[in-house]
């Protein structure tokens, strides 16, 4: 918790806009989608303003992608905390992923804005985003547990998450709706975690209609299996990380 | 584990792997070593060792009762900070078991959980609760934390700008406030002036008196005998003495004094300056049977008898010899010049002997500061910024005959009245 509060305080002291940087990120990549998918692609955004559609997904998807982006070194930047104090080291990458919350919350509430900005409400099946929120969060954390204790041993983790960050945005339906998809890569999708949650975010949020409960199904299970498997192999490690750091 | 003990090792032993770490070339080029029938060796030669390991502990065993001051003394690469990582479980020992009864919380770096962007207000919290402790706890502290740190005027200023010493300071200050059961010193009272390291010594008394558990890890005698009730000597990864620490710090300035004084020649070689009109050539400390000696009982007598050569005739020079304590500076200076017995002419070789009689020093190291000047004391012939040392030892020493009421660098005879009006 602490972790959480000197990480947030350290990322936005001695800087003018202090936490509208995290607002900053979203909403550059959403102008940039709009023009490029929605007005040159001509990308279908299911009846909903483009931007609309494109930021509900943005959000969860930065919240995932900083996390891990900064969670995979986070073992190696508090080297001096690892290797020179005693603590439950988990806290460590969880750290990172709670202080992107922050981040989360100033980009969630601009979208309020945006909503009220469109006209759009929000329907009965907006009591599910909690539910999708835990997913992500979750799914966060085990591939940041993942990440981050690999990378202690092999630096070439960080590089390969860099690349892979990249790839993943554009293989998770965040500039584009599911549906838009190939039907024969349709089961690739059903593999990703994120697609269901980002899609049951759109769902909930902005269209107002149930989610995929396959998909949904699909996800928790894997989630459920990698932050299992997550947090067994990180505690496994965890005592040599001081070793090898 | 019975409630007595605070810290019990069994048989512990600790290996770090030594070179670097294997590389993807490393991998490709074993195979091509393989294809082509070649050995590991010539690979490792040319690239640096890959394998093998260091023992930094071995097989050490030793029990810690609560309550007590355990010193950890012995040369750089000992084990000693090994030994403090396995007991604060930032690391696993490779073989044998680590028991530690409470929360431990170890001082090797202060301040190692600061972030320099943040104020020295918001990293006490952050500190804090590193070591455990509850905003509200903290709360109930800050002032005490922040007085004892003594940084009231820098509390909300960010960390980057304070100086390494405050820095460290309000590490330990939060560390100590922390309430542990076991603290793990290494070394860290080196940072910070006198009166801190005093406070902080103080502080760490305290913390025995009240039961808890210290392990205090130094190379200074001095401050390991104030702290500490017993010693554990570690040598190359081993135990080599344990038990109190009166006897063990003897036994062990004894070796380190013995190796010094073997050292002693090449010592006058360096830290030399002058013009070298006259030099030293010997400097021997003895005591007053002509003996030498580097360690010396307080009280006793001190001849530093010093062979000079002149290699022209020289009018008047000034002999100095000063002592000054290792870690507080000059303790006093005596030059021939002041009693009137400077010879009128060296020319050739020479001896000059200073005899300080019943030396009153207290139990310390102290070293010798030699220089040849002319009569004015203006242009120096020759200086030796570091002669030979010397320690005063205790009478017996331990904890109990180094307490306050005696502290300071002199003994000096005194007495007080009492009178009311």
């Amino acid at each position: 918790m602490n972790l959480t509060r000197r990480e947030v305080k350290g990322r936005y002291t001695q800087s003018l806009f202090g936490i509208g940087w995290a607002i900053a990120q979203p909403l550059a990549t959403m102008a940039v989608f709009t023009l490029v998918f929605s007005r040159l692609g001509k990308i279908p955004s299911g009846g909903v303003p483009y931007p609309l559609f494109a930021y509900c997904a943005l959000v969860p998807w930065f919240f995932f992608s900083n996390s891990v982006n900064s969670g995979t070194l986070s073992l190696i930047t508090y080297r001096n905390i690892v290797t020179k104090t005693y603590f439950p080291r988990e806290i460590v990458p969880l750290a990172q992923v709670c202080s992107r919350l922050v981040d989360l919350a100033a980009s969630a509430a601009l979208y309020a804005l945006l909503m009220v900005y469109y006209g759009v409400g929000v329907g009965r099946w907006g009591l599910l985003l909690p539910f999708f929120f835990l997913m992500l969060v979750l799914f966060t954390i085990g591939v940041t547990l993942v990440t981050s204790s690999v990378n202690v041993f092999y630096r070439d983790v960080n590089p390969v998450v860099q690349i892979g960050l990249q790839l993943w945005m554009y293989l998770t339906p965040v500039a584009y709706p599911l549906s838009a998809a190939p039907e024969r890569y349709r089961v690739f999708y059903m593999l990703n975690p994120l697609t269901a949650i980002v899609e049951g975010f759109r769902s909930s949020l902005v269209f107002g209609r149930p989610p995929d409960w396959q998909l949904v199904g699909i996800s928790i299970a894997m989630i459920v299996a990698l932050l299992g498997g997550a947090l067994v192999m990180f505690k496994r490690m965890d005592k040599y990380f001081a070793d090898v750091i | 584990m019975s409630s007595d003990i605070a810290i019990r090792l069994e048989q512990v032993t600790k290996r770090y792997r030594t070179g670097r770490s294997r590389t993807i070339v490393d991998l490709v080029a074993s195979g091509v070593d393989q294809l082509r029938g070649r050995s590991i060796e010539v690979h490792s030669t040319t690239r640096g060792r890959i394998d093998g390991t260091i023992s930094a502990l071995r097989d050490v065993s030793f029990e810690a009762p609560t309550g007590t001051g355990l010193g950890i003394i012995g040369r750089n690469g000992a084990g000693k900070t090994t030994l403090l990582k396995l007991i604060s479980r930032v690391t696993w020992p490779t073989s044998g078991t680590v028991r530690v009864a409470g929360h431990a919380v170890s001082l090797i770096e202060l301040g190692a959980g600061f972030h320099p962007e943040l104020t020295g207000r918001e990293n006490v919290y952050l500190g804090g609760g590193l070591f455990g402790l509850t905003r509200r706890e903290i709360d109930r502290h800050f002032d005490d934390i922040v007085s004892f740190a003594d940084v009231a005027r820098l509390i909300d200023t960010p960390m980057k700008r304070y100086s390494s010493g405050l820095y460290a300071r309000l590490g330990f200050s939060v560390a100590i406030y922390s309430r542990p059961d076991i603290v793990l010193v290494d070394e860290v009272l080196s940072v910070g002036d006198a009166a801190f390291r005093r406070r902080a010594l103080e502080a760490l008394r305290r913390l025995i008196a009240e039961g808890k558990t210290v392990l205090f890890i130094s190379h200074d005698m001095w401050n390991v005998r104030r702290l500490c009730s017993d010693i554990l000597w570690m040598e190359d990864g081993g135990v080599r003495a344990y038990g109190p620490a009166g006897e063990i710090a003897e036994r062990y300035m004894n070796e380190v004094n013995i190796e010094a004084l073997a050292n002693q020649a090449t010592a006058l070689q360096s830290h030399r300056g002058g013009t070298g009109e006259v030099r030293y050539r010997t400097v021997d400390l003895v005591d007053e049977a002509g003996a030498p000696t580097g360690m010396l009982a307080a009280g006793a007598t001190l001849i530093v008898r010093t062979a000079y050569h002149a290699g022209q005739p020289v009018e008047r020079p000034v002999f100095q010899v000063a002592i000054v304590d290792v870690d507080t500076g000059l303790v006093i200076t005596t030059a021939t010049s002041r009693i009137g017995d400077s010879p009128d002419l060296v020319s050739g070789d020479g001896v000059i002997e200073c005899r300080f009689t019943r030396l009153p020093l207290r139990p310390r190291q102290y070293v010798l500061r030699l220089s040849i000047t002319d009569q004015h004391q203006l242009a120096s012939y020759d200086v030796v910024t570091a002669g030979p040392r010397f320690a005063v030892t205790g009478q017996g020493g331990g904890v109990e005959s180094l307490a306050d009421e005696e502290d300071g660098l002199v003994s000096l005879p005194f007495e007080f009245t009492h009178r009311t009006p």
